[in-house]
């Protein structure tokens, strides 16, 4: 039987790399996957906690957050498109003109 | 037809004429249509007057009142609008509507040659006037009495500027419109003070009772009503309007002098009269103002070249008369030689008009012999001036000896009533020597080139003048039925004359002496250079000067300093709250990079930080 403290070690780990990869990253898809390990993280935790006590709350919460997370990688994925239509370039530090 | 309706008639006539004038061009543009249907208005306006004074003759000697609420304000109404028709108004609108009916028909032949359009805008103006100040006549409160006063200075604006191309004309009607605004802020706020204090705009007993049961809440709202009397009614010192205004057709200033807008503040004081009764010291004030008005009036007077000035400050110089005698508590004779001088001014007026139409020159010395040429003029001019100095017989003695025993029996109760007394009797003699100097230059001696093909007008032009000497001569016997009428309290008597009676008569004579000695013996040619200066001093405009001066170093000062402290004090602290904020919002806006990585750092810290926040609580919890 598996200990309950390899899958939350396993999700601060991609968790950590996701965070890491949010704020090096410039590329605007490089922050997207980044954003999918962050969210993959979470549901890892929720699966765990629920396979270990939760019961199957976890799991449907799992299931409800992969929908979530998918809708959200379209509207991504879809200012990237539209980003790189605009000024064919998808480097996110240069879009910052709505804070002038 | 019973009060009502003849009440209706006499307001409301003259308003359909110059509505129908106003809207309809057609009318407007066709002179026979538009002159007629405005001396129509009159017409009717002046039957209902009469038709009203006979009823009012033969009824029930209480005033009737016909009114509805005004301005609903929590169940109750602030003012009522509607008609007060007792003797006063019932006589006022009599004098009124019968020179405005004698103007307008002296006026179709005086402004025959203006152009069409013109000549409608002309009689509309008149029709208008005469409406608002039947309506301010017939006034059942101060605010109605208010509403009409306003509308009579905009027809006198409007009349005074008829000449507007031209720019003197356009400057009196302003300068007119501009002084009598001023005065009209007195009645504007006394009237709120009155309402505020009481909680009525009438002048009725029961308003009076509180305002002296208030404090001086009676002499303030009295005070401030005579500030209102002194602009309309031309007292010095905001007389100033009064002798530009003759910028005006000459038929205009008949009408302004005699029957409407100066006459409208006198009115107010005799309509508003137990407002200042109930305050004594408003009404010494009253009598020294009046006083004196008379007598600087007539002494400008003097020396005037333009006869149509002569008459405008000899207007000044009766009103003073009439406000003098109100002051001193002689209602009768104020409000008779109201109505005495509206005949005889509107007749001297329409006769100096006559004069112009025939010479085609306001200057005296462009005139003169012309009462071989222009009798029936000569005729009531003379009437005129008579009735004005205060000849016997003539309407102007027998109200001006009821004015000079009103301020004679006040002197009893009061002796600083001596000094208007003495003004005014003072005035006496010099009105005789300035009429008779008028007369004598222009209807005696030799005529200058000028007059030489002067000639009578037409019947529009001296019916009207024959009409109006009847009342100009016969007034006066009509003085008790008048008293009747009124229902004023005071004793009038055609063949009694007074020690005050006969020193203003010998007076008189003597100032119409001194008028054949100096203008037509030409005796004394030298004292008239060597006063002249004096004479220039005040001519010129002391007066005028000292306003003009008040309104540059004072009036403008407050402005600029107001200006400056709206600019630098008021709109700074302004200013500074808006740059603070736009400056600080200028740091704040450092945050917000654009950055996506800065904001997830800032994410990232929260978390941490939260993390950190519930590790601590649930040890300080533990530890618990």
């Amino acid at each position: 039987m598996m200990d309950i403290r390899i899958f939350l070690s396993l999700a601060v780990v991609l968790f950590t790399i996701g965070v890491y990869g949010v704020l090096t990253r410039r590329n605007a898809v490089g922050i997207l996957l980044s954003i999918e390990l962050l969210a993959n993280a979470v549901n890892l935790n929720l699966v765990a906690f629920g396979h270990f006590g939760a019961g199957a709350v976890g799991q449907v919460f799992a299931l409800f957050s992969v929908a979530l997370t998918v809708t959200e990688v379209i509207v991504g994925l879809a200012i990237v498109v539209l980003l790189y239509r605009t000024r064919q370039d998808i480097t996110v530090d240069l879009a910052s003109e709505m804070s002038r | 037809m019973n009060l009502f309706n003849a009440g209706l008639v006499a307001v409301f006539a003259p308003l359909v004429a110059a509505l129908l004038l106003f809207v309809v061009q057609p009318i407007r543009y066709n002179r026979h249509l538009a002159g007629g249907l405005s001396a129509l208005g009159a017409l009717a306006s002046f039957a209902a007057s009469l038709t009203l004074v006979a009823l009012r003759m033969g009824g029930d000697p209480a005033p009737a009142i016909y009114e509805s609420t005004w301005l609903p304000e929590a169940g109750r109404s602030v003012a009522t609008i509607g008609m007060h028709l007792d003797g006063i108004s019932a006589s006022m609108l009599v004098v009124v509507s019968l020179v405005a009916l004698c103007v307008q028909l002296f006026s179709l032949e005086y402004m025959e040659t203006e152009p069409d359009a013109d000549f409608g805008r002309y009689f509309t103006w008149q029709s208008l006037f005469l409406f608002s100040m039947a309506a301010l006549v017939v006034a059942p409160n101060i605010l109605q009495l208010f509403a009409a006063w306003e509308l009579v200075g905009l027809c006198s604006y409007l009349l005074i500027g008829f000449y507007y191309k031209k720019p003197s004309a356009a400057r009196a009607a302003l300068k007119a419109f501009w002084v009598t605004k001023f005065a009209d802020l007195g009645l504007l706020i006394g009237l709120l003070v009155q309402y505020g204090a009481v909680g009525s705009v009438g002048w009725d007993p029961a308003t009076v009772t509180a305002m002296q049961a208030t404090g001086s809440v009676a002499t303030v709202v009295a005070a401030l009503y005579f500030l209102a009397v002194m602009g309309k009614s031309a007292q010095f010192p905001l007389h100033v309007w009064l002798p530009d205004a003759m910028e005006g057709p000459t038929p205009v200033s008949a009408l302004l002098h005699a029957a409407t807008m100066v006459a409208a503040g006198v009115y107010l004081i005799v309509r508003a009269y137990p407002i200042f009764l109930a305050a004594p010291s408003v009404m010494l004030a009253m009598s020294l103002i009046g006083g004196f008005t008379a007598l600087f009036a007539a002494l400008i007077a003097i020396n005037q070249t333009d006869i149509k000035r002569v008459l405008a400050y000899s207007t000044c110089s009766q009103l003073g008369y009439m406000v003098a005698s109100l002051g001193a508590g002689g209602l009768f004779g104020g409000y008779f030689h109201l109505a005495t001088h509206a005949f005889f001014k509107a007749m001297l007026f329409l006769s100096a008009g006559s004069v112009i139409h025939a010479v085609h020159s306001n200057e005296i010395s462009h005139m003169g012999g012309l009462s071989r040429k222009m009798k029936l003029t000569t005729f009531t001019f003379i009437t005129g001036a008579a009735a004005l100095a205060g000849l016997p017989g003539l309407a102007g003695f027998f109200s001006k000896d009821q004015i000079l025993e009103a301020l004679l029996e006040a002197t009893e109760h009061n002796t600083l009533y001596w000094a208007p007394f003495l003004m005014c009797l003072a005035t006496v003699g010099i009105t005789a020597y300035y009429m008779s100097r008028v007369v004598f230059l222009v209807f005696f001696g030799e005529p200058s080139e000028h007059a030489h093909h002067a000639s009578e007008g037409g019947i529009a032009m001296w019916a009207p003048l024959l009409i109006l000497a009847v009342p100009s001569i016969a007034a006066g016997y009509f003085g008790s039925a008048f008293l009747r009428l009124t229902g004023i309290e005071g004793e009038f008597h055609v063949n009694h004359i007074t020690p005050v009676g006969g020193l203003a008569f010998a007076l008189a004579f003597g100032g119409i002496g001194l008028g054949y000695a100096l203008n037509v013996l030409k005796l004394g040619a030298g004292l008239g250079t060597a006063l002249k200066p004096v004479a220039d001093f005040i001519e010129y405009g002391a007066v005028d000067r000292a306003w003009l001066a008040g309104y540059r170093y004072g009036m403008l000062a407050l402005s600029r300093g107001f200006a400056w402290t709206d600019r630098y004090i008021i709109d700074g602290l302004l200013n500074a709250i808006g740059a603070s904020v736009l400056s600080i919002a200028e740091w704040v806006r450092g945050l917000q990079t654009g950055r996506v990585s800065d904001y997830v750092y800032v994410v990232m810290i929260g978390v941490v930080c939260l993390a950190a926040w519930s590790q601590l609580v649930s040890l300080a919890g533990g530890v618990q």
